[in-house]
């Protein structure tokens, strides 16, 4: 384990007071945040945010990106989840397809979508899960075949966040059968598919809190030109594990809650007895340690190390502490749920117990996990 | 980056000089004599249980981080030896109302003593290896000039046996007519202070002791052969060695930035330490509980080095305080700041809090 606590500089210090003051003067007073990763998808604010050149922040500057570290990104990420800001548009592009794009494009494909991606005005969906494809990855059945000059890709994509906004997918598809290919883990690859494209179908799938914002991508016959393959042909499972990794132990995993947590205190700070001070300053101290676990992998990653093992136990931690925490603010605040109560904590309450089944399974699921982060630990 | 003090070296040094010398045996005799000379004396000599305590005031010298560190093994080893309370908890108030350092194992306590008329009013509870102390050194309410450093022999003391879960001592002492032997006035917040530093060192010794049992469980279950393969290969039983080691982390990282936070020479602030304590007094409890579940009926045997160690979790866990004090602490202060305030108190570095 690398885990060691670290510092901010006075200069990401400074920088996360920028941001502060930026979201002080672009969100409204009664803004109701979005918990993490449910903020909105929200085309004006991402533009507002990229002139800032705060998507995209980590893309070199060659590419039109800020070149900044791996912790001024989370810092800036922090403070846009610490507010509930609306990133959905720029969310999945800017945290997973930028650098996977960085590592697996082509020169030509990094010249194209990434100065498109730190501008804010180019957004990615994953293409990853199918029906018989969850946790078990490997078993994808979207396949692509070889025509002139690219691919044919059929298959069905689920959950996929926004696919009805967006304008790109990276779907993981084979394109060598698994018999052919000997290993179920070999034969896949990247196709990044325009979500516009002939073929494409895509449709709301609802939830149980009645949102539509994750979508069925029925793909059919989709063509995929050459120069829109993802990195190599046959790589496509080092590929997503490398992306899962980043995508693992970043401050999404801890700070879903902390709206719910401020109108806590909005509502009942004035009136703390001792069970309610101590389901405060628990929530606090976890937090508090949680985030600092988190910084840990930030700052390893920065110094170029590949901390798989620490970011999956993060991720981990920071999302059962998640649920944790609605259970514990339920509790502490009594009475039942009203989904359309005066309050900001009652209405988010709600929103929070419909989602928080989510946050132990999007990114890979706690069993997953804690499969992985088991086999480091026993190797 | 803005650096942190690397503690590597102190650790790595204090690990030299406990390896191999908390045996079973060792152990064993400890829990019967309330003492164990051979542990005590090495760390004596190579000036470890000072560290904490300025040169100038005739400590070893070194930061909050450093004095951690050597808990964090401590815990680690089981050393049943007071080196949080000479260095860090007595030590340092020694040194911070100008006192000198006697020379061997100290200790302290909190509780409600007063001075009146030269002689001190009071008793203090479950004071760590208060018998095998050379001095106690306390904290008194003076009518006249306040809060006062009180330095008391022992042998002049009442003092009633205790001991902990781990049979550490942990003694009663009546102080009741015992006329201290220095007096110094402390500063007003030292009793704050005091508390602060009781937490941390409790954290670290904690997230020590943490670690080895994670080692010790993943070990075991490793060897340990049911159903034609290693137990650790069964996913419910990996599920708690995971459990074990994100809480023995989650221990860890929140003792070690609460100390790193308190500077070079400066204390552990009020919302590090709160929240050090809170995390790791409630992580040991699930540390112990997985590694118990994990190893099965040979985890609880006395053969076992696991017993040593989960006994003193669930004893360092409640001293100083305990998660749900300090819990219900930081919470009233999180409240009272504000909802505000919330997310920039809690995102403030590590080094900057107030």
């Amino acid at each position: 384990m690398i885990f060691a606590p670290s510092a901010l500089s006075p200069e990401e210090e400074g920088l996360r007071e920028e941001v502060r003051g930026f979201l002080a003067g672009i969100l409204p007073a009664d803004f109701r945040p979005g918990l993490g990763l449910g903020g909105r998808h929200d085309p004006e604010f991402t533009r507002a945010l990229a002139e800032r050149g705060w998507v995209g922040m980590s893309i070199p500057v060659e590419y039109g990106g800020a070149g900044a570290s791996t912790v001024r990104r989370f810092v800036v990420v922090e403070e846009l989840l610490a507010a509930g800001a609306p990133i959905a548009a720029h969310w999945i592009a800017e945290r997973q397809t930028a650098p996977a794009l960085l590592r697996f494009g082509t020169e030509e494909q990094r010249r194209w979508f990434l100065p498109r991606i730190a501008a804010g005005e180019c957004w990615f969906s994953l293409g990853m899960s199918e029906p018989d494809a969850g946790s078990d990855l490997a078993s994808v059945r979207t396949t692509a075949t070889r025509v002139e000059g690219g691919w044919r890709v059929t298959g069905t994509k689920v959950w996929t966040t926004n696919a009805h906004l967006n304008h790109f997918a990276v779907v993981l598809c084979r394109t060598t059968p698994e018999a052919e290919a000997g290993d179920r883990h070999a034969g896949l690859s990247q196709l990044i598919v325009d979500l516009g494209a002939d073929g494409v179908r895509v449709s709301p799938i609802p939830l149980i809190d009645g949102e539509e914002h994750v979508n069925e991508v029925v793909l059919d016959g989709v063509f995929v030109p050459d120069e829109r393959v993802l990195g190599e042909v046959g790589k496509g499972w080092a590929q997503v594990t490398a992306e899962l990794a980043h995508e693992r132990s970043g401050p999404d995993r801890y700070l879903s809650v902390l709206g719910l947590y401020r109108a806590f205190l909005e509502t009942h700070g004035e009136d703390v007895d001792d069970t309610r001070a101590a389901a405060i300053g628990r929530i606090g101290a976890q937090m508090w340690t949680i985030r600092q676990l988190s910084l840990a992998v930030a700052r390893s990653l920065e110094q170029g190390e590949a901390p798989a093992v620490e970011a999956a136990l993060v991720k981990d931690v920071g999302t059962t502490f998640e649920q944790q925490v609605v259970e514990t603010l339920r509790d502490a605040a009594g009475g039942e749920i009203d989904p359309e109560g005066p309050t900001m904590f009652e209405r988010l309450l709600a929103e929070c117990v419909l989602n928080a089944p989510t946050w132990t399974l999007r990114g890979g699921t706690t069993e997953v996990l804690r499969g992985i982060a088991a086999k480091a630990l026993t190797r | 980056m803005t650096a942190l003090p690397d503690v590597t070296a102190v650790r790595e040094a204090v690990a030299d000089v406990l390896a191999d010398r908390c045996t079973p045996a060792v152990l064993e005799d400890a829990e019967r004599d309330g003492w164990a000379p051979g542990v005590w004396d090495p760390l004596h000599a190579g000036g470890f249980t000072t560290v904490g305590v300025p040169e100038d005031a005739g400590g070893a010298g070194g930061s909050v981080a450093e004095a951690c560190a050597i808990l964090e093994e401590v815990g680690a080893a089981a050393a049943p030896v007071p080196l949080a309370e000479t260095g860090l908890l007595a030590g340092r108030l020694l040194a911070h109302a100008d006192l000198a350092l006697p020379d061997g194992p100290l200790t302290t306590g909190a509780g409600p003593v007063a001075l009146r008329h030269g002689a001190l009013v009071g008793r203090l509870e479950r004071v760590a290896w208060a018998r095998r102390a050379r001095r106690i050194v306390l904290l008194a309410d003076d009518p006249g000039s306040g809060l006062v450093v009180a330095v008391v022999d022992p042998a002049g003391a009442s003092i009633t046996p205790g001991r902990n879960l781990a049979g550490e001592p942990r003694d009663a002492v009546g102080l009741d007519g015992v006329v201290p032997e220095t007096l110094a006035p402390a500063p007003p917040d030292a009793r704050e202070a005091l508390a602060r530093r009781g937490a941390l060192a409790r954290a670290a010794l904690i997230a020590g002791a943490a670690h080895r049992v994670r080692d010790l469980t993943v070990a075991y279950t490793g060897e340990r052969v049911q159903f034609g393969r290693p137990v650790s290969r069964f996913p419910a039983v990996a599920d708690h060695l995971v459990r074990l080691a994100e809480q023995a982390e989650m221990a860890a990282m929140a003792a070690r930035a609460a100390a790193v936070g308190a500077g070079e020479h400066g204390e552990p602030a009020a919302l590090d330490a709160a929240a050090a304590s809170a995390v790791a007094s409630e992580a040991a409890g699930l540390v112990a509980a997985a590694a118990h579940q994990a190893t099965g009926a040979m985890g609880v045997t006395r053969e076992f080095a696991l017993g040593v160690l989960t006994r003193r979790l669930w004893s360092w866990r409640d001293e100083w305080g305990g998660e749900r004090a300090w819990a219900t602490r930081l919470g009233r202060t999180l409240a009272a700041g504000g909802p505000d305030a919330l997310w920039p108190t809690l995102s403030r570095g590590v080094g900057t809090s107030g």
